[in-house]
């Protein structure tokens, strides 16, 4: 029964185990991290690829694979082309699009020639052996193929490299740029040297000319035209969301195939065709489908760009192949090198009397050995014609050696050079709220100063384009909902996102910075505004959904730990790549909507087993609540009344933190230990209800104000009414009085999110929405001082019974029902969102626009540091934030 | 136009031109060029008015014209230790103002570069710190914002909340110990500094002043 069908599966089946085998070894390569970061994944491919080669040819006597030509230009360039194009840093390219203009034509034209005319000097000197049969069409056919920058060399040794995004542009983008010259000159020279150098015409020079001109702009055309279709196609996939991430790759393949089809240059078609569409794609589809593009481009092309290499490898075990010179190959050599280096030098000469930001000398050198040479050359010198080309064999031997030389030496040693000559690297570092608003001011203030100083520059065209895309294009390809939606406000959602993450990511933190954050209302008075029990109940809710969800008994504890190992596992690994053109790893302010996904999920999740749990007893809590609230409104001189809840309605309850060994244990960066990894177990589900006060007090690492156990909280009596607790005035938070009403304004947008009302301005509501309050907290943490390092926080930890957090604890009772309450709403509001997504109409896009959920939360001040706390150790949060949550801030 | 009159050809003129290369760092051919941009601004007048530069068509979309405009009139950027407004500006307020977009030369030392950064960001400052009391509060930085986003039909709330969240981000950096009393005034020249360290001022707030005569290509008031 069983039958042997191996020539009918044979074709898949050898395709699925040649990935298997590529991605096996990747696997293979990361396992040693100090391995892979001294020798580039690339070198290690070619390596295997050599052995495998040999085992083939051991095996077979004859060399059974080699890189197809057809295979790489049809199937695996465009995976990496499409990638590199689509998620261009469109603004820095465009930025520095001269230069790299300059770098792809001029530059690859200037090697090509040098090279090709060069070798044949060589030829007839003698130092290139005479079985070389090669007149110089055939070496300036050669000089061509070999001379061009490769942009899978390129992004294969530069991801590795962190350099300066601007350098990085500038060789990456002449690496596709070139792709035109290339393409025109190797077409040129075949048919010179097809029909014989001697029937060659004057007419013919201006043809090849011409048919650069056609080739080049022909391709961005048909990209641009791509682009434009696939922008408009995404406008309108709302109800088809499942197939939108379908659209993007195929409308940039197509572009790829058609540019190919009419013998365009098929890379700048896809090219420009990716960072065209990017822009009103990533705006229309969801965010699901978002994500699905980028892992699936990622993913082919990272495994395209491994079969590339390891065929490399393989292609060169072939004894039909090897016809070795010596002169050729060194002379080939020394003649790639020196010309790159010369002509960067005198393009960049020329360039930096234009340059507002000249180009260094460190750049340079940079840039001149970034000149990697790689697969494109060797599918195109397999690709001769050996009736035409009798030398071919020859040059099939020397463009591999040029490629090893390259990808191999110059990959290996670009890491310590660029160490050695302290290249400005590129900065992980996600750019902050100010810069983003001050990034965009430059731009209008610098085109309005061309325009008053009457020039038209370089801003003075970019405000029009950008008026230009406003006012017509972006009307036709974006959806309308989405095209309200300003980029700034977009940004400052990515960034609270962001902040959010981090404060989850780091468990523990949330409670502190919660303690540390009750604000103090002080003696400011005189500000209306001022609310501190609102402010409290966002903080402590926050707190509380973290904590009581941890205590409510053995098994949620151990869900709560779980959460934490996940999130901590999720994200903690990934900081280490943070790469940004990087393929292999997505750079970690892509995830973000990811991670908010997860976070959200868990939350969710949490906050369902907690109400289940607990349902019972949050309804009684509610009506007390709202009591309680009306009694201390009456109390609260200055607080609105709708805002007022008092938090003392309930027993307390004591937790006990410690810091948990395992998690700690996982993150062995530095300073991880302080910083993160702390998870708060609630020990004792019998929580106790009494809180042994002077234990709080006397914990002299305690920087928490002793709970009074009267119904009377410290921030109450902060507030201006009631005895004001010893320590309280210590703990507090403060808030700035002139920032108080923003905050109760971003508070109240907070809540504004639980109720329909679209607008941040509409009711505040009477929830709080729990989550949103870990939100808010956000903020909060990422804006903690030095002193309030997770390291201080250790001294009160671990064992101490309750002593932490006694804010949060008095507020454990009070915010028990509005966890409940928030639970509800965040079904309500997890479901409306579901919705959304599916429907992503136009109100509903509305209220998400005004949803504050991921915008309002402003951060609270800086809290004052508190005497008490331990010394300021460690880096601040903030930096630690920052430094978790980063990502390169292009894309734009 | 007025070419002529303006050129080396007078002697006074040019020595008056000199004394401004001094003063700005523009070279001599760029203070013609902006010489002739601003008669042609002026109508052919000594000075230019609010008016003059408002009517220029090309920043008719332009979110931040209004402060732009005001910066060409803030007796700050004279460098003259003067505060308040100006209602009419003379050519040597004119290039005074310009001068602050001038790019790094190559040869530049890194304190005269740190001078040129500084410079830039006291302009930049001055331009939010609207009631010119050395710091920029909540309500000037709101407004700077809700500028950035008038072509936005995003709404002031929107921009409110990013202006605050800004503010807080530029207190948590700037303030870390603050007390219990007290409260984050605004954004000093200090803060703003340190909260733009991250953006290269000096290679960023650059123009390119043309060294040519281009008055030949141009066409009318800002076109």
């Amino acid at each position: 029964m069983v039958q042997w069908e191996w020539s009918y599966v044979q074709t898949p089946y050898i395709i699925a185990v040649w990935l298997l085998l590529a991605s096996l070894a990747k696997i293979l390569f990361h396992f040693s991290q100090r391995w892979t970061t001294v020798v580039p994944e690339s070198v290690m491919l070619i390596l295997l690829g050599l052995v495998l080669g040999g085992v083939v040819l051991i095996a077979n006597e004859k060399q059974l694979y080699q890189l197809e030509p057809s295979l790489f230009f049809l199937f695996l360039l465009p995976t990496i082309v499409g990638d590199a194009g689509y998620f261009m840093p469109a603004r820095l390219f465009f930025d520095n699009l001269g230069a790299i203009l300059l770098y792809a034509v001029v530059g690859t034209l200037w090697n090509a020639f040098c090279t090709g005319f060069c070798l044949y000097g060589c030829k007839l000197l003698g130092i290139i052996d005479a079985r070389v049969d090669a007149g110089m069409m055939e070496f300036l056919l050669f000089g061509a193929l070999i001379s061009a920058v490769d942009p899978v060399a390129v992004i294969a040794v530069f991801e590795e490299v962190h350099v300066n995004e601007t350098l990085f542009i500038i060789v990456f983008g002449e690496s596709l740029l070139n792709d035109a010259v290339t393409v025109v000159l190797y077409k040129v020279y075949i048919s010179f040297v097809e029909v014989g150098p001697g029937n060659v015409q004057t007419v013919d020079y201006f043809k090849g000319v011409a048919s650069f001109l056609i080739v080049s702009i022909g391709g961005v055309l048909v990209g641009l035209v791509f682009a434009v279709i696939l922008g408009f196609i995404t406008r309108f996939t709302k109800k088809v969301r499942i197939i939108e991430p379908l659209f993007v790759f195929l409308l940039v393949y197509l572009a790829y195939l058609t540019a190919e089809l009419c013998s365009l240059s098929s890379i700048l078609s896809m090219t420009f065709c990716g960072i065209g569409a990017n822009k009103y794609v990533e705006a229309n589809i969801s965010q699901k489908s978002r994500t699905t593009v980028k892992y699936t481009m990622k993913t082919l092309a990272s495994i395209a760009e491994t079969i590339i290499f390891i065929f490399l490898g393989i292609s060169a075990v072939d004894k039909s192949k090897w016809a070795w010179d010596t002169g050729l190959v060194s002379s080939t050599l020394i003649f790639i090198s020196i010309f790159r280096v010369m002509g960067v030098i005198g393009q960049t000469w020329i360039l930096n009397r234009f340059r507002l930001v000249p180009l260094d000398k460190i750049d340079q050198v940079v840039m001149s050995y970034g000149g990697l040479r790689g697969a494109v050359a060797f599918a195109l010198v397999v690709l001769l014609d050996a009736k035409y080309v009798k030398a071919k064999d020859y040059f099939v031997a020397t463009t591999i050696v040029v490629i090893f030389f390259t990808v191999m030496f110059q990959g290996l040693t670009i890491k310590p050079l660029v160490k050695w000559l302290k290249v400005p690297r590129a900065t992980n570092r996600k750019p902050t709220i100010n810069e983003e608003i001050h990034e965009r001011a430059f731009d209008h203030i610098l085109a309005a100063v061309e325009d008053i100083a009457g020039l038209q520059g370089y801003h003075h065209w970019r405000d029009k384009w950008e008026q230009f895309d406003k006012n017509y294009l972006s009307k036709l390809l974006l959806r309308r909902s989405v095209y309200r939606k300003s980029d700034l406000w977009e940004v400052y959602q990515k960034i609270n996102i962001r902040d959010a993450i981090s404060v989850i990511d780091q468990g523990g933190n949330v409670l502190t910075s919660a303690r540390l954050s009750l604000p103090s209302v002080a003696s400011r008075a005189s500000l209306p505004e001022m609310n501190v029990a609102n402010y409290l109940r966002e903080n402590g809710s926050g707190v509380c959904l973290d904590l009581q969800v941890d205590s409510v008994g053995g098994v949620k504890v151990e869900e709560g730990t779980e959460t934490h190992h996940v999130l901590t596992n999720l994200y903690k690994p990934r900081k280490r790549y943070q790469a940004h053109y990087s393929r292999h790893f997505m750079s970690l302010g892509d995830q973000e909507r990811q991670e908010r996904e997860v976070f959200q999920r868990n939350m969710k999740s949490r906050m369902e087993t907690y109400k289940s749990g607990r349902h019972k007893r949050h309804k009684k809590d509610r009506s007390q609540k709202k009591r309680r609230g009306s009694d201390a409104k009456e109390q609260d001189t200055g607080d609105k009344p709708r805002r007022n809840v008092s938090w003392q309605d309930k027993e307390p309850v004591l937790v006990s933190m410690e810091p948990e060994a395992d998690d700690r244990g996982d993150n062995s960066d530095t300073e991880k230990d302080e910083d993160v990894g702390i998870t708060f177990v609630a020990r004792n589900a019998e929580t106790p209800k009494e809180r042994p006060k002077s234990e709080c007090c006397g914990s002299p690492s305690s920087a928490l104000p002793p709970a009074p156990p009267s119904p009377n909280l410290p921030w109450k009596s902060v507030g201006g009414v009631g005895s004001l607790p010893p320590c309280v005035s210590v703990e507090t938070k403060i808030i700035p009085v002139d920032l108080q009403q923003a905050w109760n304004q971003s508070i109240s947008s907070l809540e504004s999110i639980s109720s329909p009302g679209p607008g941040p301005s509409s009711v505040l509501s009477e929830r709080v929405h729990p989550r949103l309050s870990v939100l808010g907290l956000g903020r909060l943490v990422a804006q903690r001082p030095v002193s309030y390092t997770p390291g201080s926080t250790i001294t009160i930890t671990p064992g101490s019974v309750a002593t932490m957090a006694i804010g949060s604890i008095g507020s454990r009772g009070g915010p028990t029902p509005q966890i409940a309450h928030g639970a509800a709403a965040f079904q309500l509001f997890s479901g409306r969102k579901e919705e959304e997504e599916e429907e992503d109409g136009d109100l509903t896009e509305q209220q998400e626009e005004a949803r504050p959920l991921m915008s309002s939360p402003p951060a609270p001040p800086p809290p004052q540091a508190p005497p008490t706390s331990g010394p300021g150790k460690g880096r601040s949060p903030r930096v630690y934030v920052r430094s978790l949550v980063t990502a390169p801030p292009t894309q734009l | 136009m007025g070419a002529s009159q303006c050129s080396q050809t007078h002697p006074q003129k040019y020595k008056q031109y000199e004394d401004f290369a001094d003063r700005t760092g523009f070279s001599l051919e760029q203070i013609n060029n902006l010489h002739k941009r601003f008669r042609q601004l002026s109508d052919n007048t000594e000075t230019i008015s609010r008016e003059n530069l408002e009517n220029i068509p090309a920043l008719a979309n332009n979110p931040l014209r209004k402060q732009i405009i005001g910066a060409f009139f803030d007796k700050r950027n004279q460098h003259e230790e003067e505060v308040g407004s100006i209602q009419e500006i003379g050519f040597q307020q004119f290039l005074m103002v310009m001068s602050h977009f001038r790019p790094p030369g190559l040869k530049m030392t890194e304190e005269e570069k740190e001078a040129m950064r500084k410079e830039k960001l006291r302009f930049l400052f001055n331009m939010h710190d609207t009631d010119n009391d050395g710091t920029i509060t909540v309500d000037e930085y709101r407004k700077v914002v809700e500028e950035l986003m008038s072509n936005n039909d995003i709404g002031q709330e929107a921009a409110k909340a990013i202006a605050d969240a800004a503010m807080l981000e530029v207190a948590s950096i700037n303030m870390p110990h603050m007390g219990p009393d007290d409260f984050y005034e605004g954004i000093t020249f200090e803060h703003f500094e340190q909260i733009l360290k991250g953006l290269e001022m000096e290679s960023r707030m650059n123009v390119r002043f043309l060294d040519v005569d281009t008055s030949t290509m141009r066409c009318g008031k800002g076109k």
